[in-house]
């Protein structure tokens, strides 16, 4: 006998789902999926457990100046005014060629929440970081929503970093994660090793390695 | 400084290489006092765990002198001898806090590898592969040893080096598998591989209170050691023999209460079943051959413990699970937490409960490291366990090997 259902996402008898309001993972009990890639915008949430409080990790998050220690390829962030700073960052890992944006803070609620987006430049983009208590006292969940253009950031940064920019965001989440629990960013790049030959070197690129490893608080020695 | 290289499947080298320099400030750099050659080193001389890079040091059991500290190094000092665990744990994380240190979030540089292949990542490992965090390893006249505050253990009496070495993974690895079958006092535990993490599990089975132990191998001078240690021994590669029958008659037809794999994902058969394995691997569309947990998961008695110490690294074929559900079994794995066991088994080694060096049979040169990992694979010259003396010119490590190494004319 054939059993006919009807498809999954057909649900006659569910109440309309509330809608998500920025990086949120659920809302009234309701879990919540990232947005879906659109129209030529790209989404990326991201998720980490930290031990430390919301207000600890906010302050960092906060600390505009403090943002090339941990996140990948960005050479500097310059405050231009109350809620603007202008950024700069590396996009070839062989060169210094950069690109430039100034970014605006659209909500600055400390200990909870900060969203930002850019105001010009060559990168379009907008992001939100919220800081939530776990369950139990268990740390804090700090939760990234990115969404960027395909623009010169984008494309630059695939062709000449190897790095998917999705990837990018998780990356930077799990770096100030590191910094933060531990004080430092773990790196293998500087340690010594026998020739890599060919084949090795290319290992290197399909494995993301040849993307320098945000200083954190290095003390040297890396190549 | 000299180390020892992968260059390639089944194939090891000694170079010259640069010498470590501290990168991070809680690193470490180790003058190399002693280090050895595991089991788990052959999955990398064989090609079986992914994203190897020519070039890489090998080796993560090691200890040495610290040699130097970073700025927030507290607890070390130059000068220090210490003992290194294999696996590294940055101590704040939530799995740290947790004491599940294998499963440390902060130390894999390379977290998304080991993500896309499991999920989530587990802890950096030395010289295991890059998906484990791309470290140098330890067989080498020097390591950096990250998170120093964390991991290294002091040895403060004068214990010589070879007593302590295995510290740093097989003799604590060899205890976690006993405490993860769950032994009650008179149980009967069996263990498959005499190796040295078989060696360690079966000597820790007693120690945890096992009645019996029965241990499986095929190599003469393994099981050997097993009978010496009061285990009884079952030769698997004998043709009037079938394990799991083997393992019935010995315990009144009830099964085993706790089996321990601590032969892993090249588990070796004669059998048809390893020529399928042997086969599907060769052509990639199986990554292992679970060969012996197929075999345990079919002894272990009726809500019996499973403990799994040996490596599996990707997609396994044909596991009997049904038999785990239909018996209702209880599996217990993964890489050793280190951090837990190493003070409480120092402990034991300076009682004199137990002295973990009756297990070496070759002390060699790093020069000599590269045909040894050949010897180390086909299991010749009646090995039980290699350590190298980084330092050792050849005529030295020759003078050094004890006198019980003739044991069963070796050499
Ligand atoms: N979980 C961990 O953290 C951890 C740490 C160290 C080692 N290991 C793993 O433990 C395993 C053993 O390590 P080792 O150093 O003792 O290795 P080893 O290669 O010296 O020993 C394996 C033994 O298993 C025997 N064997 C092979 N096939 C068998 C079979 N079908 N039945 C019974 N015995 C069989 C071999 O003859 C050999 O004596 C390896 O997989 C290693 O990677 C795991
Ligand atoms: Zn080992
Ligand atoms: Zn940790």
């Amino acid at each position: 006998m054939a059993v006919t259902s009807s498809t999954l996402t057909e649900k006659p008898h569910a109440a309309e789902l509330p809608r998500a309001e920025g990086a949120s993972v659920m809302v009234d009990g309701w879990y919540m999926p990232p947005p879906e890639d659109k129209d030529g915008r790209l989404w990326q949430r991201t998720t980490a457990l930290v031990q430390a409080e919301p207000v600890e990790l906010y302050e960092a998050w906060r600390d505009l100046r403090s943002i090339p220690l941990w996140q990948e390829q960005v050479v500097s962030v310059t405050e231009t005014g109350a809620s603007t700073s202008h950024w700069v960052m590396r996009t070839d890992t062989s060169s210094d060629k950069t690109v430039e944006w100034d970014s605006e803070i659209l909500a600055d609620e400390p200990g909870k929440r900060i969203a930002w987006r850019t105001i010009g430049g060559d990168v379009d983009q907008a992001g939100e970081v919220i800081f939530e208590p776990a369950p139990k006292g268990n740390g804090t969940f700090v939760t990234v929503l990115q969404e960027f253009k395909m623009g010169k950031l984008a494309s630059m940064w695939e062709t000449f970093v190897g790095r998917n920019p999705k990837q990018a965001v998780i990356e930077n989440l799990r770096h100030f994660k590191a910094f933060a629990e531990t004080g430092e960013i773990p790196r293998t790049q500087g340690q010594p090793h026998g020739p890599r030959g060919t084949v090795g070197d290319m290992k290197k690129g399909m494995y993301g390695e040849k993307i320098p490893t945000p200083p954190g608080s290095s003390v040297g020695g890396v190549s | 400084m000299k180390a020892v290289c992968w260059m390639g499947k089944g194939n090891v080298e000694t170079l010259s290489v640069p010498d470590p320099v501290l990168l991070n400030p809680h690193d470490a750099i180790l003058k190399i006092t002693r280090t050895a050659i595991c089991g788990s080193d052959l999955h990398l001389y064989d090609g079986f765990i992914p994203t190897m890079e020519a070039g890489d040091i090998l080796g993560h059991e090691f200890m040495g002198i610290v040699e130097e500290v970073g700025p927030a190094v507290t607890n070390l000092k130059r000068g220090d001898r210490v003992v290194v665990p294999f696996t590294i744990a940055c101590g704040s994380c939530a799995f740290c806090k947790k004491k599940i240190w294998s499963a440390c979030d902060n130390t894999n540089p390379n977290a998304q590898l080991m993500e896309k292949a499991y999920g989530y990542s587990g802890s950096g490992l030395f010289g295991y592969s890059h998906m484990m965090g791309g470290y140098a390893g330890g067989q080498a006249q020097y390591a950096r040893v990250p998170f120093a505050n964390v991991g290294p253990l002091k040895i403060e009496s004068d214990l010589p080096d070879e007593k302590v070495l295995f510290l740093s993974d097989i003799f604590p690895t060899g205890y976690m598998a006993a405490e993860n079958a769950q032994i009650q006092a008179g149980d009967t535990v069996a263990v498959w591989g005499c190796g040295p993490v078989g060696q360690f599990a079966i000597a820790s089975a007693f120690m945890l209170g096992a009645g019996r132990v029965i241990a499986i191998d095929r190599i003469p001078e393994r099981l050997a050691l097993a009978r010496g240690l009061g285990a009884i021994t079952v030769d698997y590669s004998e043709k009037d023999v079938d394990v799991l029958t083997a393992l019935k008659d010995l315990t009144g037809g009830t099964g085993p209460d706790g089996c321990i794999d601590a032969v892993g994902l090249e588990a070796h058969s004669n059998e048809l079943q390893g020529f399928y394995d042997g086969v599907k691997t060769a052509l990639m569309l199986e990554t292992d051959r679970p060969i012996v947990l197929r075999q345990a998961i079919q002894a272990v008695r009726k809500g019996g413990t499973l403990s799994i110490p040996g490596v599996y690294g990707g997609l396994l074929d044909k596991v009997p699970f049904g038999a785990a559900f239909g018996k209702g079994i209880t599996m217990k794995m993964g890489q050793t937490n280190m951090h837990t066991y190493m003070k409480p088994l120092l402990e034991r080694i300076e009682k004199g409960q137990i002295d973990p060096s009756y297990l070496i049979s070759h002390r060699i040169t790093l020069d000599d490291a590269p045909a040894m990992y050949k010897v180390w694979r086909d299991k010749e010259q009646q090995v039980t366990k290699i350590v190298i003396d980084p330092w050792a010119t050849a005529v030295q490590a020759d003078a050094s090997r004890d006198p019980r190494v003739a044991r069963g004319g070796v050499q």
